[in-house]
């Protein structure tokens, strides 16, 4: 390289963006290109960062693929800061490729990262989840493993595997402590508290009480049958029920573990979950069958049977029945709630889970979209709605390790 | 127009002009690792110890030990030459005259390539500059800087050195490098000594007999290369 993209070098890799942008601002020669694009990424310039290095990726000549395959590298890493996705990753994992036959390993495992985190942005989780175990076994620079660490941790919570996001987390901080980059270790520290933070309300005939992650996920595995208001649906020990799609039967079902263990009248499950004041007769034939189809998904955990006045649930085996709320209430914590799985819900899907209008739902949306509480992919009718990640990671800049400039 | 019909003829000439005799470069000894050294942009020779520019620092060592003996603490980004008595360093885009006992810098003069320079070397009452992706030679006046003449090679020039009478450069373009010797004047490549794939060069300088000190930009190290005594035109 040269002495001045060898100054510029030296200011960036000291932390010094301005004093490298200063030095090579004039430049047009794709290693000055490139180094103008990270130095501008550094700074929070993104869409020019992805202008310079794209320009930079397409500067290097036939015999600089190296070069070429780390200025794609960085501006993926870019393109995820900006949470744009709408792109082929074909692009990334060629350059993988290209990076591990010419043996620079450490950028090569960046660009695999990159496209896991991608993955995991979009909410394909379980290609997430692939993607990640690519990584296993190798032994990843601090800040990338620091990644790769926050990562597995947001898979795992997605999933509810508290210990296991725990154990994780705890390597992300070794990791970013061996990296000495202050804003990875604060990244990790605030992953960290969002495992304290109260995540759901245990609503049981006792009253309530704030669990946190790792308590909803005891809750979860125990023997009690849980009526699940966050992700909309019925569990207990190993079976699980989604009702999702169904929420009649979900605001039946809701009804009567709130009521456990006494009965519901018939016309307050029929105004619950029909969402009428006036029952009649079709009334009340519609709750006898909604109310069979609810008897026949919940047969393994318990049974509903008739009473006088209406119906009541009762557990097997003499367990306890809890009804898990989001920690707040309202249409908007309802719908966090459901997006906390981490995957990709489109408007209608959300409506249908939350019996609520899509007018209503988009409405919701909107309002916690400006909150950032949850993000939209796509457009128009492939527009689909995803919570924001629990770590933050992904507004942390890695870019490849040794500047593509050589 | 014309520059692309320049290239055009210089492709069809190619193979005579920048061929040479080509033969694997012999490495004879790697020093480095240097604690605290990143990079290496430059290596000059004082006829004791080799010289590496390392970014903030001028490091020598021992050819015979390897070990590190000084170190100045100067900007050096690129190539770095000796004269006798003072260092010359590309910094930037200036090359600085550096007094050698003191490390003071004693005066500063552009460099050729406007901060696009790579190798350097003192010869005969010039200094020889390489700019890096422009391919080109430079011999340049060391007291103002004017440039004397330009040689133009077609590979990335980073070192640059001169020994006996013949010139000599390093190349580095992506993942392959080789030290050449360049017929200062017309440019013709006469040798080619071609470094193992992934081994760059990134400053080049003669002791004055039978070794190469060639550093390696990308790591902390400095090759000895065996110069090869049939290589004459």
């Amino acid at each position: 390289m040269d002495s001045l993209i060898a100054a510029s070098a030296r200011a960036l890799a000291a932390g010094d963006a301005l004093g490298a942008l200063k030095r090579v601002a004039l430049r047009d020669d794709p290693p000055a290109l490139a180094l103008r694009g990270i130095a501008m990424a550094q700074l929070g310039e993104h869409p020019r960062a992805r202008e310079l290095l794209r320009h930079a990726a397409r500067g290097f000549g036939a015999h600089e693929e190296l070069a070429r395959a780390r200025c794609i590298v960085a501006e993926a890493e870019v393109a995820l800061a900006m949470r744009d996705l709408g792109g082929s990753p074909r692009a990334l994992i060629a350059a993988a490729v290209t990076l591990e036959a010419r043996d620079d390993l450490a950028n090569a495992l960046q660009a695999r990262l990159i496209a896991a985190r991608r993955l995991l942005l979009l909410g394909r989780l379980d290609e997430a989840a692939a993607a990640l175990s690519l990584l296993d076994g190798h032994s990843l620079p601090p800040s990338l493993a620091a990644v790769a660490e926050l990562a597995s941790a947001e898979l795992a919570l997605r999933s509810l595997r508290t210990g296991t996001a725990r154990a994780a987390l705890t390597r992300a901080h070794d990791a970013a402590l061996r990296a000495r980059v202050p804003a990875l270790l604060a990244e990790v520290a605030e992953a960290r508290a969002a495992l304290e933070r109260p995540a759901a309300r245990r609503i049981a005939a006792d009253g309530e009480q704030a669990l946190r992650l790792d308590e909803v996920e005891a809750l979860l595995a125990s023997d009690a049958l849980v009526v699940d208001a966050c992700r909309r649906g019925v569990g207990g020990g190993d079976t699980w029920r989604s009702l999702a799609r169904r929420p009649v039967l979900f605001s039946l079902a809701r009804a009567l573990a709130a009521a456990w263990p006494g009965d519901v009248d018939r016309d307050a499950l029929i105004a619950d979950a029909f969402r009428t004041r006036d029952p009649d007769e079709t009334h009340r034939a519609r709750l006898r069958v909604e109310i069979g189809r609810l008897r026949a998904l919940v047969k393994p955990m318990a049974r509903i049977e008739a009473t006088p006045q209406g119906f009541i649930l009762t557990p097997h085996d003499a367990r306890p029945i809890v009804v898990l709320a989001p920690p707040i209430d309202g249409d908007q914590a309802s719908l966090v709630a459901l997006l906390s799985d981490g995957a990709a819900w489109s408007t209608s899907a959300l409506a249908l889970a939350l019996g609520a209008s899509q007018r209503t739902v988009q409405r919701a949306l909107v309002e916690l979209e400006a909150q950032r509480r949850v993000r939209a992919i796509g457009q128009t009718r492939a527009r689909r709605w995803l919570a924001p990640p629990l770590a933050g990671f992904t507004t942390i800049l890695l870019l490849p390790a040794a500047l593509p400039i050589e | 127009m014309s520059s692309s019909n320049n290239s055009q003829s210089r492709k069809a000439a190619g193979k005579d002009r920048f061929e040479g005799a080509v033969q694997a470069a012999e490495i004879v000894r790697e020093y480095g690792p240097f604690e605290g050294v990143e990079r290496i942009h430059g290596v000059t020779h004082d006829g004791h110890q080799v010289w590496a520019a390392t970014g903030g620092q001028l490091v020598a060592f021992d050819p015979a030990s390897g070990e590190a003996t000084r170190r100045i603490d100067v900007a050096c980004d690129a190539g770095t030459a000796f004269d006798g008595t003072c260092f010359y360093q590309i910094v930037e885009a200036r090359i600085d005259k550096i007094d050698a006992t003191t490390g003071k810098v004693l005066a500063s003069i552009p460099a050729p390539g406007n901060g696009s320079d790579s190798g350097l070397t003192w010869a005969e009452g010039s200094l020889w500059v390489g700019e890096y992706r422009d391919r080109k030679i430079h011999q340049i006046d060391p007291a103002t800087g004017a440039i004397r003449r330009t040689i133009e090679s077609n590979r990335f020039v980073t070192g640059v050195t001169w020994v006996d009478g013949e010139l000599w450069h390093g190349t580095w373009e992506s993942d392959q490098s080789d030290i050449r010797r360049i017929d200062p004047a017309n440019g013709d490549v006469i040798a080619r000594l071609e470094m193992p794939n992934g081994v760059g060069v990134s400053g080049l300088e003669s002791d004055g007999a039978g070794l190469f000190y060639a550093g390696d930009g990308r790591a902390s190290k400095v090759r000895a290369v065996r110069r090869p005594k049939a290589a004459t035109a």
